[in-house]
């Protein structure tokens, strides 16, 4: 079976297509006993220079399919990809990619930059001094600290310290598990902004993340997982435009849920603030307005609300039903 | 491998626990060079059998210490590789792979392109090297202490036929420290295997300090019969008869019933890590 695109150039040649695949999940499965399958079958492909967000609930499946990408867990059966290579633990692709799984965790006695060093140096012929250091550093955003133990530092120093480790090689891939997690706003600010920065550089990165107003700001692209399987990827723009809803203020927010809710091609009303938040199945927002006013209540405000979250809600509501 | 096992020791260097662990190797035989001194053992009875040598004519080993100080180092070595080195030992080998493991930094090292039997193989090496340096730190903090203490002589001590030169001693102390570094290199490798296998680091250290003192306990238990000629620790104390003149064909057993457990217990953790998926 062929894995899902999340993009498909018009008009590009179907080669370059191919040479273009930088991450490729194919028939990806991992079962850890009888009863548990973490990942089902999982297929879906990320291109150069996409920022890919992976989404699922918790328990979906998302952390071990960023291990099997990067040879820490044997996939059951299928296959993980990336940049043209089956990974495996200790595959020499793993030198062009930069990684963070869950929280960012060192050798706790060490200093932040002995921590570097540990990590780097191990690697026969890797010394420091070549490596992306100052850059890195800049990111961890440390200043004398990342001469302190780690052991005292905050969880969102270690954080930091981590996504500066997986940028110490100049990676051509990113996959990072959470790199936001125990960062505050400005933090995540940062981050945000650095992985734009590298999608410039042509750095293609995959990232799984619980906060899906962040994944909305920064990806391109996602993939949207529930119980081990692929619920839907794509554009973030087109998974968004696949749920659509609207939020009405009206002078009788009673009558009108009454009369909404009767609607067909109306999925739910649920009153939010002043007004009524309305999921719509396929029906136009001017056919509430009708409705509305026919009825007699006077429509203060219409406006539509497309987000990743109700997007992402209503994929895995569907999956799980 | 080398860059491995070169970051490998420098986790070990800045460890403040490697200092405490090699720091009790130099405090015992001091503490037993000052014991020695003050409180000085009376000449062993061939009747009490006090101590090790009672084969050899109930020759104590404190006895002799006094005599020359060429033998502290042999008294701490026997006093501390029944208890103290094999704890160390277990500390090294179990500690290994789980403390990474634990502090979840283990994950980070193998998404660098490090092939994992390479990583088990600088774990395993820089293990060993330490826990041969605590033993090696017995023997010398010993032998400098005790020179210091009671002076180097030559031992003599006709009623027990017991004559042995400087050069004698400190040749067999060499071969006895080799010798008690590899009855404990079985203990490190079923310590590392155990370490390959759980992210509890008490576990990985305690498991192989059980295993020791269970087949010390079995091997004290005769109606267990022919059997117990295999245990790993059956030869353990069989390096001692260098000091006594005694035969040295247990001593040769010795060694050699070692190589299985190790070559076992290391082949099964590599077996085991190469396969493990990485969850911590």
């Amino acid at each position: 079976m062929a894995p899902p695109t999340l993009t498909e150039p018009a008009g590009a040649p179907t080669e370059d297509r191919v040479a273009d695949v930088v991450i490729e999940v194919v028939d990806l499965s991992k079962r850890y006993s009888s009863a548990v399958l973490a990942v089902d079958s999982l297929n879906f492909q990320v291109r150069r220079g996409q920022i890919c967000g992976l989404l699922g609930p918790n328990g979906a499946g998302k952390t071990t399919a960023l291990r099997m990408l990067l040879g820490l867990v044997r996939p059951t059966s299928g296959d993980a990809r990336v940049l043209g290579t089956s990974m495996r633990a200790g595959s020499p692709t793993l030198l062009r990619i930069g990684s963070m799984i869950e929280h960012a965790s060192f050798v706790p006695y060490l200093s932040g930059m002995r921590n570097l060093r540990v990590y780097w140096e191990a690697v026969g012929g890797s010394h420091l001094s070549d490596a992306n250091l100052e850059a890195a550093l800049a990111v961890a955003g440390l200043g004398d600290a990342v001469h302190r133990k780690v052991k005292t530092y905050s969880q969102g120093m270690r954080q930091r310290l981590g996504v500066a480790r997986a940028l110490l090689g100049k990676p051509e891939v990113l996959v990072l598990d959470e790199p936001t997690n125990g960062l505050d706003p400005g933090e995540m600010r940062e981050i945000r902004d650095l992985l734009l920065r590298l999608q410039n550089q042509g750095v293609t990165a995959l990232l799984s993340s619980h906060l899906l107003s962040e994944v909305e700001q920064v990806c391109t692209h996602a993939v949207v997982m529930d119980r081990g399987r692929l619920v839907a990827a794509g554009s973030v723009a087109d998974l968004i435009q696949s749920s659509s809803s609207a939020y009405i203020e009206v002078d009788d927010a009673a009558r009108a849920r009454a009369l909404l809710e009767a609607l067909p091609g109306v999925k739910s009303v649920r009153a939010e603030g002043a007004g009524l938040e309305v999921s719509l199945d396929g029906t136009a927002r001017s056919a509430l307005v009708t409705a509305l006013v026919q009825a007699g209540l006077a429509v203060d405000t219409v406006t539509s609300r497309h987000r990743l979250e109700d997007a992402f809600l209503g994929l895995v509501n569907e999956g799980g039903d | 491998m080398l860059a491995t096992f070169r970051m490998e020791m420098v986790k070990h260097v800045l460890r403040p626990r490697t200092y405490v662990v090699l720091g009790i190797t130099i405090v015992v035989p001091l503490i037993i060079a000052f014991a020695l001194k003050v409180n000085p053992p009376d000449f062993p009875s061939p009747e009490g059998g006090g101590g090790h040598f009672g084969g050899g004519g109930g020759g104590d080993l404190s006895y002799f210490a006094t005599q020359t100080g060429l033998f502290l180092p042999v008294f701490a070595l026997e006093v501390m590789s029944g208890f103290l080195l094999v704890v160390i030992a277990a500390l090294f080998g179990g500690d290994a792979v789980s403390s990474e493991a634990s502090w979840g930094n283990l994950r980070a090292i193998l998404t660098r392109p490090i092939g994992r039997g390479r990583l088990l193989g600088a774990k395993l090496a820089s293990a060993l090297l330490f826990t041969f340096i605590a033993t090696l730190l017995v023997s010398v903090v010993g032998l400098t202490a005790g020179g210091a203490t009671f002076g180097w002589h030559a031992l003599s001590v006709p009623i027990l036929g017991i004559q042995q030169s400087v050069g004698h001693v400190i040749g067999n102390l060499a071969l006895a420290t080799v010798y008690v570094f590899w009855d404990l290199a079985a203990v490190v490798a079923l310590g590392f295997m155990v370490s390959t296998m759980t992210d509890s680091v008490a576990g990985a250290i305690f498991a192989p300090i059980g295993f020791y003192f269970v087949t010390r306990i079995l091997d004290n238990i005769e109606a267990i019969g022919k059997i117990r000629y295999v245990f790993p620790t059956h030869y353990y104390d069989a390096w001692t008869n260098l000091f006594i003149g005694g035969s040295t064909n247990d001593m040769h057993t010795g060694w050699l019933i070692q190589i299985p457990y190790v070559l076992v217990f290391c082949a099964f953790g590599w077996f085991w890590f190469r396969r493990k998926d990485i969850l911590s």
